[in-house]
């Protein structure tokens, strides 16, 4: 079985990926699938009544919003970074923890390498298919390359203003 | 005629291609002719092959300059002398005929020295 | 002034090692040019025509002479002997070596400097007055703003990977020394009737390719929601952004796209459901607040004696004074700028001895502050007026008390097809050639005020849209053309120049330059400036002198 790098309870590991990530134009396989929003929005009342987990995979230019009414019902959301630079998955991933209360799985997916590792997990990430061959070792260190932070996020890290304060 | 530059990852210094290896002097630079556009293309390649070597290869156009060579480009001449603003820094420092000829090219035709951005007729 | 705690100096200590493991993984062929190339600019290297060129962050222009005295190491150490001084009050080294960039970031930190942000597409330099804590006009200390920015916008989760650089500037005094109407975000420190602090927020502004004036989406923020404020702003720039065109990714052609009203809609929509959770709690202000409390003035009559035996009897030192010294909010000193723009040298260049002088003379006379501009100058902001014919006799032995503040030969001009590899003209020569014509002072004065920028190509980093007098290197070609605009501002008078005439060749610009000056001083009625006579005439005399014998 595949797998994808987890975050739980502030460790990394390598675990197991039930979901199959489905593009538009395959059929839909018996199991766990990940499906993009389009497809979701025609065919996600039949997957989710299947007794099977659902998650959906967000392009750059699509609003997490449109997830809203649904995220209760999904496992996962895998946010795409077509190119590492392109940053709007930040504000995604934010979003999802902060103002939807989202609780499932929220997967960076796409041009996802170490460098912006930290990034992700601050927002709110807990899931990651590092495209740059990053082993679980090599995303810790790469998550943890700073001690302190002076922002306050979706993470537990208390921010700086907040550790002087002690 | 054409040459192939590019910089030195290592300390982003300007460097020419001479006989498989990368040289500082524009002076030491290969010169490649119209019959050896293959060999240009072949040494380009080989430059892009190199990224812990140079960054960004490519060739240039040269004209003919005091019976010497220098790039068509202003800004190729630039880069192969040094700042015009410091003459003591940079390659232009050290003299000669070759740096005499570049800094008294005229009649630049392109800012861009890149070949294979030139649009030919 | 500000000094870093052990969290602040953790964060650069973690930041140096993050490079150097960066630096490794390319030399070992572990990451592309591609890949590495957003890293390293994220720490201010570039790769230019010569060599690497490192920008080393002076955050909003404020140094001390430790950190000078860094600044001149590194120049001797790693570099040629010298530093640039940009238009966002930033120093850069134009001879660097890949290799050696670990290095310098490590003795940067152990001075508190760094070079983070100051390039990349993340928020850059936050600028705010150079005379901050100096000028009796402002209305609180911009400073304590630009600290708060500064630690907030670094190595930020959400906003450091944007459609494009991001640059924010902070001022509190009528007179606007930061051009903050043509930043993507300026902030101008207010107060409310009730005397509640806060801030006219503007957003859109910027030069480069389409140049804008910023707009006022919010007239009064109180002071205490700036952050959460900052953050609806961001956000709405991050997602929408364009990431399709690099030439369109500016949040100024969002602003203009959507209109500034629906964009201010769209801030307060996003600022009203994120609440308060991301305002910085008032004893974090106030711890930074408490930084910049000054040293304590002495007690000074208004006049001093030396001062003014000096002024009376050496007519160098009283021209100097006229132009180089400005107010000081405290009886008895005065806030002294030092002209890097000696007649024929590069603008905005330092060598390390130049540096070492500022830094020394700061040390001494200057309550350790020194101030970078973003008209490429130092300022000594706290001198006493008794010390001042000895500070001026020190800067004038080391070239830098040219007496020409504000007026025709303190140009601005980016580093140019001198050294940058986005350059399409050069633009040092073009701003020596012309403060060669202006070499004598008393005709200098005569002018007055005249602001000349002069940028190498359409990227603006010399700013040349918000010059009275602007310069813009195009490449007609090959050849290095000159395309003039008249009558634009980066003070509170915010304006783009607008065209003169067809460019012209390099070798036509400083006589250009002359004619105009010429119209000037022949047009001008009363106290008018040059940009008041031109806003008074229009271009019609200045474009008829300027191409009378046109081919």
């Amino acid at each position: 079985m595949p797998t994808r790098i987890k975050l739980t309870d502030g460790r990394f590991e390598l675990a197991e990926d039930p979901f199959t990530m489905v593009p538009d134009d395959r059929e839909i396989p018996p199991g766990d699938v990940i499906i993009s929003l389009n497809r979701f929005q025609s065919e996600g009342e039949q997957l989710l009544s299947e007794c099977r987990s659902v998650g959906v995979r967000l392009k750059s230019d699509e609003p997490v919003e449109a997830l809203a009414y649904d995220l209760p019902r999904l496992a996962v959301v895998a946010l795409d970074f077509p190119k590492f630079g392109d940053g709007r998955a930040y504000s995604y991933a934010r979003i999802l923890r902060e103002r939807f209360a989202y609780r499932g799985e929220v997967r960076a997916v796409g041009d996802v390498l170490r460098e912006q590792a930290g990034y992700m997990v601050r927002c709110g990430f807990d899931a990651f298919e590092p495209a740059d061959g990053s082993t679980v070792e090599v995303w810790d260190r790469a998550a943890q390359r700073f001690r302190h932070v002076y922002q306050r996020s979706v993470d537990r890290h208390a921010p700086a203003f907040e550790e002087r304060g002690e | 005629m054409k040459a192939l530059t590019a910089n030195r990852l290592i300390d982003g210094e300007v460097v020419f291609w001479k006989d498989g290896r990368w040289v500082e002097r524009f002076a030491d630079a290969q010169l490649f002719d119209e019959a050896a556009n293959e060999a240009a293309e072949a040494a380009e390649a080989h430059g892009k092959n190199q990224p812990t070597v140079v960054v960004d290869p490519y060739l240039i156009d040269l004209t003919e300059a005091d019976g010497l060579w220098a790039p068509v480009s202003f800004r190729e001449r630039i880069r192969a002398l040094g700042p015009p603003n410091h003459p003591s820094h940079g390659k232009q420092a050290e003299g000669g005929a070759v740096v005499a000829a570049l800094q008294n090219a005229h009649g630049a035709a392109r800012s861009t020295g890149r070949v294979n951005l030139i649009k030919r007729k | 002034m500000y000094r870093y705690d052990a969290i602040d100096k953790d964060m650069l200590a973690d930041r140096s090692a993050e490079f150097r493991a960066q630096v490794a993984r390319r030399l070992a062929g572990e990451l592309n040019e591609d890949q590495f190339k957003p890293l390293r600019l994220r720490n201010g290297l570039y790769l230019q025509l010569h060599a690497y060129m490192l920008r080393v962050a002076i955050p909003y222009g404020s140094l001390n002479p430790d950190q000078l005295r860094k600044l001149a190491f590194i120049a001797r150490t790693y570099d040629k002997g010298y530093g640039h001084f940009t238009t966002r009050t930033n120093l850069q080294f134009h001879w660097i070596k890949l290799a050696d960039a670990p290095d310098i970031l490590d003795h940067l930190a152990s001075v508190d400097m760094h070079a983070i942000q100051t390039s990349g597409n993340c928020i850059r330099n936050i600028t705010a007055d150079p005379h901050a804590g100096a000028t009796a006009e402002e209305i609180d200390d911009p400073r304590v703003w630009a600290e708060a920015m500064r630690q907030w916008s670094t190595v930020h989760p959400e906003f450091s990977w944007l459609p494009r650089k991001f640059k924010i500037a902070v001022t509190a005094a009528p007179k606007d020394r930061t051009a903050a109407k043509v930043h993507d975000i300026g902030l101008v420190l207010k107060r409310a009737r009730s005397g509640e602090l806060g801030f006219e927020v503007m957003v859109g502004g910027g030069l480069g390719r389409l140049p804008h004036i910023g707009a006022t989406i919010r007239e009064f923020l109180p002071a205490n929601r700036l952050f959460s404020y900052l953050e609806a702003i961001l956000r709405v720039y991050n997602r929408e952004g364009r990431r399709d065109n690099i030439h369109k990714a500016r949040i100024k052609i969002l602003v203009a796209s959507l209109g500034a009203e629906e964009f201010a809609r769209q801030v307060d929509a996003e600022w009203e459901k994120a609440g308060t959770a991301y305002d910085l709690p008032d004893t974090e202000l106030a711890r930074i607040r408490g930084a910049f409390a000054p040293t304590r003035f002495e007690t000074l009559p208004p006049r001093a004696e030396a001062f003014e035996v000096a002024k009376a009897s050496n007519p160098a030192f009283a021209r100097f004074v006229r132009n180089n010294l400005k107010p000081h909010k405290v009886p008895g000193y005065g806030i002294v700028e030092v002209s890097l723009k000696g007649i024929g040298e590069t603008p905005g260049d330092a060598s390390a001895e130049q540096m070492e002088v500022v830094a020394d003379l700061a040390e001494r006379y200057g309550q350790g502050d020194i101030r970078v501009t973003h008209e490429q100058n130092l300022v000594l902001p706290h001198v006493k007026l008794e010390d001042a014919p000895v500070v001026w006799a020190a800067l004038d032995a080391a070239n830098l008390a040219t007496p020409n503040i504000n007026l025709v030969s303190d140009i601005i001009a980016c580093p140019g097809l001198d050294y940058c590899a986005l350059a399409n003209a050069r633009a040092i020569p073009v701003a020596q050639h012309i403060a060669e014509k202006f070499r004598d002072p008393d005709r200098a004065e005569l002018v007055g005020e005249l602001k000349i920028k002069i940028s190498g190509c359409i990227n603006a980093c010399g700013h040349h849209h918000i010059g009275h007098i602007g310069i813009l290197g195009v490449d007609k070609k090959g050849e290095e053309f000159y395309q003039l605009t008249l009558g634009g501002s980066g003070a509170e008078d915010a304006a783009v120049g607008q065209a003169l005439g067809p460019a012209l060749p390099y070798n036509r610009v400083a006589d250009a330059v002359d004619t105009l000056v010429d119209v000037y001083l022949r047009e001008r009625q009363g106290a008018e400036r040059f940009l008041d006579t031109f806003r008074r005439t229009g271009v019609a005399p200045f474009k008829e002198a300027v191409y009378a014998d046109a081919d």
